[in-house]
């Protein structure tokens, strides 16, 4: 008798032991604290060796405050939307994590996955700080913007030197014939007049942003213009087919720094990685900026962009630290340290753009300092919860138009009965 | 009294006799309960919520069904799913019984052959993709290199084509099933017993009339299971496509799956979701019953 009742007490004793040594041993390793006792802030980035801003802020910061620790979590940029999305949904506990795009920030804040940083954006002086409008959710504040990227036209200067033409001004018919005028070779020899990346933004963003069109309306006449544009650029040879571009998933960083392309329009985000390129002797391009081709011929240089914000994570492990790292980064001194290596910050003052334009290898020309202060930067894709769901249609219609499946009329009414019978 | 305790030692070893039982399934049961039989059970009752995976879940009845029924998306991807199935069942069973009568002959070097055919199965998907991509690449593919060499002047574009994108996927996906399917032929086509073979060449049947007549329906229970198994993946069918052509271009390749992942890990509608994976839980389910029917009428 005596030995069957001992028996399962032992085994109930035996089994709570190992599971409070588990259970110990689970909050030994998720105390957040590193083994020297700084406490660790984890900062969800991507492409962290390509995206050097990322490196600037995290060492800068560390070297104000000692006793944090803050880890990057490295995600590959093309995933990083879906990655970051995943892990929310599972409840992962990194601390900040780096809003890519207004779409998805305002996705996770009205989810209410993200901690309210209103206080401390209402303290913030607006006027200095570019994009953090963006963020603003029905006046609640859950990211701060620390970059404000916008679309500038990227150029090979010993490419476009055979030109005369005038970059400061260009139309988009101008710059149509410039493409053409600059495309020369044939084979693997090519060197076309541009490259359009294949996202939509190149076309609809554009247009939006130029004509005052609205991308959530539903009405998307105002695309046509700039859709017979880069059809045309297609069809003439003096742009790389976008069915080309997408099955050999063609960068368009490779395709300016192999010379391949004389011109590209791109988010400001390119000089940083042309700069770091140089800076490894993978790029010897002479490049410039000047600023994106207008729709209408009135001096004023209107474009679109987006702020990349970092938030603080409603399931942080370490809030106090992971906002302390939020605010820094998105101040003066983050602006700084961002601005060294030719990213250019949401926060501007003098000393920013100084800082800017000073660093070794940015093009200091007075085209390139006209590009870099546009009258007007408009977001690429306003915040609204049907945002998502109209990107997707977009997207898919765009893939249409441009590889010529569709022809741009029928392209865009689809795109207008598509958003007015799917999104509710 | 000693009745009493013969009775309560029964009941005692019957006790530990079911322990002992449980004990041995334990391991298996409570990853499978964990990770699918709660979440299945999940999903059946999220279908008829509002959730997004934070706010507390609404019951809304059949309004994710009714939005499903007015939705494009969704018939859209049902009418894929459908056609990738079309392509995918047949292609791959043909191929894979093709291969296994050829490899099932004293070959030299046959081993060699099976193994080289089964590669494709273990073969990591990203990379079966990303290859296939490539070759299948409208203007520098080896695919239509090697079509326009023997006279094709304008060969499809296939993955950047709304028409040519399912069957790309078709195609790269019967390439890399049939060495799976194959095996599991093989074992079938060892299985028929010589005799029967030598019974039909002394009544003079020839070797197209042997296949026909001794060999498919000797294989009938192997072909069934293929069939289940085939039409299951087939609708199930989400990674190839996601990597290959991630729906596009446009929606020509959306599938079920990928209608789901999207509504419900990129859009956060986890009960739409659910009731679109429940919608194809049912599909699946219905086409594999009718398919046992058949079979057990046949065997009649």
């Amino acid at each position: 008798m005596k030995s069957l009742v001992g028996r399962p007490v032992r085994m109930v004793t035996a089994a709570v032991a190992l599971s409070l040594l588990a259970v110990g041993c689970g909050n030994g390793g998720d105390s957040g604290k590193t083994a020297d006792g700084k406490t660790i802030v984890k900062v969800a980035v991507w492409d962290y060796a390509k995206t050097p801003e990322f490196k600037a802020l995290i060492e800068g910061f560390e070297a104000k405050n000692p006793d944090i620790d803050v880890q990057p979590v490295d995600i590959l940029a093309a995933d990083y939307s879906k990655k970051v999305t995943t892990m929310l949904a599972g409840g992962d506990n990194t601390d900040v994590l780096t809003m890519k795009n207004v779409t998805d920030y305002a996705r996770y804040g009205t989810r209410g996955q993200l901690q309210s940083l209103t206080a401390d954006a209402d303290k913030l002086d607006k006027a200095k700080y570019s994009g953090l409008d963006s963020f603003d959710l029905k006046g609640d504040y859950y990211a701060l913007p620390y970059r404000q990227d916008f679309w500038v036209l990227f150029y090979n200067k010993d490419l476009v030197k055979k030109s005369d033409a005038d970059l400061s001004k260009l139309t988009w018919p101008d710059y149509a014939s410039l493409a053409k005028e600059l495309t020369t070779g044939s084979g693997s020899s090519k060197v076309y007049g541009t490259y359009h990346q294949t996202w939509r933004s190149v076309v609809q963003a554009t247009a939006a942003a130029q004509t005052g069109g609205d991308l959530l309306s539903g009405d998307y006449g105002f695309f046509k213009k700039q859709y017979e544009t880069a059809v045309d650029l297609q069809k003439a040879g003096a742009a790389m087919p976008f069915s080309t571009a997408k099955s050999q998933q063609v960068t368009y960083d490779a395709m300016f720094t192999t010379r391949k392309t004389a011109m590209v329009p791109m988010g400001t985000w390119l000089a940083a990685r042309l700069l770091q390129a140089k800076a490894e002797g993978k790029n010897d391009v002479n490049w410039g900026m000047a600023p994106l081709p207008q729709t209408t011929a009135n001096g004023k240089a209107v474009t679109f962009g987006s702020p990349t914000a970092f938030a603080v994570n409603k399931k942080a492990r370490n809030s106090a630290a992971a906002k302390k790292f939020v605010l820094w980064a998105s101040g003066p001194e983050g602006a700084a340290a961002i601005a060294k290596v030719g990213v250019v910050p949401s926060y501007t003052d003098d000393a920013v753009l100084k800082t800017f334009f000073g660093v070794k290898g940015m093009p200091a020309d007075a085209l390139s300092k006209k590009a870099m202060t546009p009258d007007t930067v408009k977001l690429e894709m306003p915040v609204s919860p049907k945002s998502s769901d109209i990107d997707q249609i977009l997207t898919e219609e765009h893939e249409l138009v441009m590889s010529g499946e569709k022809s741009i009329d029928k392209g865009i009414s689809e795109m207008e009965s598509r958003v007015k019978s799917e999104v509710e | 009294m000693t009745k009493i305790d013969g009775a309560a030692a029964l009941k005692r070893r019957r006790r530990r006799t079911a322990l002992v039982g449980w004990s041995f399934i334990l391991p298996n049961l409570v990853g499978f309960a964990a990770l699918t039989l709660v979440p299945v059970g999940a999903t059946l009752l999220l279908a008829f919520t509002d959730w997004n995976s934070y706010d507390t879940p609404h019951w809304i009845g059949f309004d994710n069904f009714q939005r499903m029924w007015d939705n494009d998306n969704f018939w859209t991807a049902l009418s894929n799913t459908a056609w990738y199935a079309a392509g995918h069942i047949p292609l791959t069973m043909a191929a894979s019984l093709g291969l296994a009568v050829l490899l099932n002959q004293k070959l030299r070097g046959v081993a060699f052959f099976r193994t080289a055919f089964f590669f494709p199965y273990i073969t990591s998907l990203v990379a079966v993709a990303v290859v296939w991509n490539m070759l299948f690449s409208p203007d520098a593919g080896p695919v239509n290199q090697l079509l326009r060499a023997v006279g094709v002047a304008h060969p499809p574009g296939w993955t950047t084509d709304t028409d040519w994108a399912l069957p790309a996927v078709v195609i790269t996906s019967v390439w890399r099933d049939m060495g799976y399917y194959m095996v599991l032929y093989l074992a079938g086509l060892q299985a028929i017993p010589a005799e029967l073979y030598e019974a039909a060449r002394v009544d003079g049947a020839g070797p197209w009339k042997r296949f026909w007549h001794v060999t498919v329906p000797s294989l009938r229970p192997t072909t069934f299971f293929v069939l289940v198994m085939l039409t299951v993946s087939s609708f199930k069918v989400f990674d190839l496509v996601q990597v290959m052509t991630e729906g596009g271009p446009g929606r020509s390749t959306l599938v079920l799956s990928q209608l789901i992942f999207r509504e419900g890990i990129t859009q956060g509608r986890f009960g739409y979701s659910s009731a679109i994976s429940l919608v194809l839980f049912l599909i699946v389910l219905i086409i594999t019953v009718t398919q046992f029917r058949f079979q057990r009428r046949s065997e009649r």
